[in-house]
């Protein structure tokens, strides 16, 4: 049995046992490349999954919207390592339930294959995620981080300011992350208007940087937000700066484990004090 | 007779309107970052002609994502104000395509619905839509199932067709300033007998769009299931009322301190959840799926029952550009069945 194969029967025993409510998946979009995000419901219902090399949406955002799951009951999902990540991040803050959610992970393998990965909870994939620290996968991002790290701030800063200036506020990003789940974002406040609403390039400028250090030790690096993006804003290379930061500045690998402290949220005896005394 | 205007002559345009103190618009290449997007031509090889669609559409040229409206400087016992209009630059847009064309037709009557708004008026005034008939398409083209067309001259004033021998294009006047366009290139149009023209695309129809505004007109489709369903995976966020060339949205807002500031008209979405959020703290629209019948039923009821116009042309870009593939054409779709 392919691995397709095996987790439509797991999903749809999980639903015609009445185990999960839903379950979160993909299926067929408008051209061959394209996946859609479909909500299985029945047993029937579930042959429309489909699994492969195009399936690389992180799912796990619609965990935290009221419409698609109460929050009770039970949810089955998708899931790669990076969504995950995603559900311990979302539980040590307080947003889901985890012992709610029967994960249906999956890798996809070098060659777009699709690799099952075995358990349900996440707790069994607790090793997995351990591992990924330690041996952080390989990015074609390495060496163009490498080229804006080799300039002047200065460089960098109008690096910056040409792709920001491509920025139509369109919040893509935003939504798109499973981080972001705020009912009101702070762009949204008003009483003071805190980031420029406008997209004009201090705005632009204000608006991602503000949005890059409020995931700062909480991206998981799933791309949804680069992938988003209409305007093609190289949004990785910012993520995967602020990652390797979180790690070096507290040894902070973001979604460990469900009972993980948030980097920005809590404080060791051995965080560096440097900057402050 | 048929008048032409070869390739070879596009920068000669270029200069001869530079001359006449009029900028040259034109679709730029999506390469080095940049993306797709009609902007400032100094020479002819800076537009890009062999793309299908711009990405961001003819819409920003009139009504830009962020624009300034008036600037205030406030005194002890008085506020100084003075507005920011457009300027009176004369513009060609040179490469609009029927379907974005279409669309600043399709918004002329909002614009100069309550009041006439000087600053699309202005630009539109001052700008000549030179447009090119499709000779391709995508699978997110859909023109035809609004009673559109790739060779549509709704909202041109100028119609350019390709000549299959590539060399240029056949030059159509289509409205009065179409016309005296056409007639202040003088010789810069060649008069010859009809060449033959580069096969227009064929764009099969998606959907039944009368079907669809008859189905979204009864009262009782209000309430039907089917806006939560098509809209479950809807993430709200703003990408496809902004690259949508008739949406036209805004917000008002203020920058700047106690003394001085400006005032600024942003693009607003009704996708955003908070976009109908009530100083009372009441939210009118406070499911996405409340959200997504108010985008369907306004582009395809209210629209046009007050301006005649459905104000989607079918360029796709909504189904395009969506981060989950949503787009009109599937709801519209489901509502045809």
């Amino acid at each position: 049995m392919t691995a397709l194969e095996n987790f439509k029967k797991r999903a749809k025993e999980l639903l015609a046992g009445g185990h999960v409510d839903v379950v979160i998946g993909y299926r067929l979009g408008t051209t061959a490349e394209l996946r859609r995000t479909v909500f299985v419901r029945s047993a029937e219902a579930a042959d429309q999954l489909v699994l492969d090399g195009h399936c690389r949406e992180n799912l796990a955002g619609y965990l935290t919207r009221p419409e698609v799951w109460d929050g009770e009951g039970v949810v089955a999902i998708f899931v790669q390592p990076a969504g995950i990540r995603t559900i311990n991040i979302l539980a040590a803050e307080g947003q889901i339930d985890p012992q709610r959610i029967t994960l249906l992970a999956f890798e996809l393998a070098g060659s777009e294959a699709i690799k099952e990965l075995p358990g349900s909870s996440v707790d069994d994939f607790a090793g997995l995620i351990e591992n990924l620290k330690s041996q952080p996968a390989e990015t074609d991002l390495a060496a163009e981080i490498e080229k804006l790290e080799s300039l002047s701030p200065q460089q960098r800063f109008e690096f910056w300011q040409e792709q920001f200036s491509k920025c139509i506020r369109c919040y893509a990003c935003r939504q798109a992350c499973p981080m972001c789940y705020c009912r009101r974002c702070i762009v949204e406040q008003n009483q003071p208007q805190w980031i420029c609403a406008s997209a004009h390039d201090l705005g632009n400028f204000e608006w991602n940087i503000v949005r890059a250090f409020h995931l700062a030790g909480r991206c998981i690096e799933c791309g949804n937000c680069e992938r988003a993006c209409p305007v093609n804003i190289p949004l990785m290379l910012l993520n995967r700066r602020l990652a390797r930061e979180a790690l070096e500045a507290f040894d902070h690998f973001a979604g460990i484990r469900p009972d993980q402290p948030p980097a920005l949220a809590s404080f060791k005896q051995d965080d560096p004090q440097h900057f402050i005394l | 007779m048929a008048k032409i205007l070869r390739k070879d002559r596009l920068n000669e345009m270029i200069s001869r309107l530079a001359s006449r103190n009029t900028a040259v618009f034109g679709p730029s290449p999506e390469a080095d970052g940049a993306i797709s997007q009609f902007r400032l031509m100094q020479t002819s090889d800076e537009i890009d002609l062999e793309r299908v669609l711009t990405r961001l559409s003819v819409k920003s040229l009139f009504f830009p994502r962020t624009e300034p409206m008036m600037r205030f400087d406030i005194a002890k016992q008085s506020i100084d104000m003075q507005q920011i209009l457009p300027d009176e630059q004369k513009r060609v847009v040179f490469g609009c395509r029927p379907c974005d064309a279409a669309s600043l037709a399709m918004l002329d009557g909002l614009f100069n619905w309550d009041y006439a708004d000087a600053f699309w008026n202005r630009r539109r005034e001052n700008t000549t839509i030179v447009s090119i008939a499709c000779t391709r398409k995508d699978d997110f083209c859909m023109c035809t199932s609004l009673d559109l067309a790739p060779d549509s001259s709704f909202g041109s004033d100028v119609l350019l067709k390709a000549a299959s021998d590539g060399a240029g294009w056949q030059v159509e006047a289509i409205s009065d300033k179409g016309r005296r366009f056409v007639e202040s290139l003088g010789d810069l149009l060649v008069e010859q007998n009809p060449p033959e023209l580069a096969a227009t695309t064929v764009v099969e129809k998606k959907f039944d769009v009368a079907k669809v505004c008859e189905w979204a007109a009864q009262d009782e489709n209000f309430e039907s299931d089917l806006w939560s369903q098509m809209s479950e995976r809807c993430l709200g966020c703003g990408v496809c009322t902004y690259m949508c060339p008739t949406c036209h949205c805004f917000d008002i807002q203020d920058e700047g301190n106690a003394y001085r500031g400006v005032r600024r008209k942003n693009w607003d979405s009704c996708s955003f959840s908070l976009f109908t959020l009530h100083t009372s703290g009441h939210n009118p629209r406070p499911t996405q799926a409340s959200r997504w019948r108010q985008r369907i039923m306004h582009k395809f009821n209210y629209y046009p029952s007050k301006f005649q116009h459905r104000s989607c042309t079918g360029c796709g870009r909504c189904t395009r550009y969506c981060p989950v593939d949503m787009g009109v054409a599937e709801t519209l779709q489901a509502i045809g069945r």
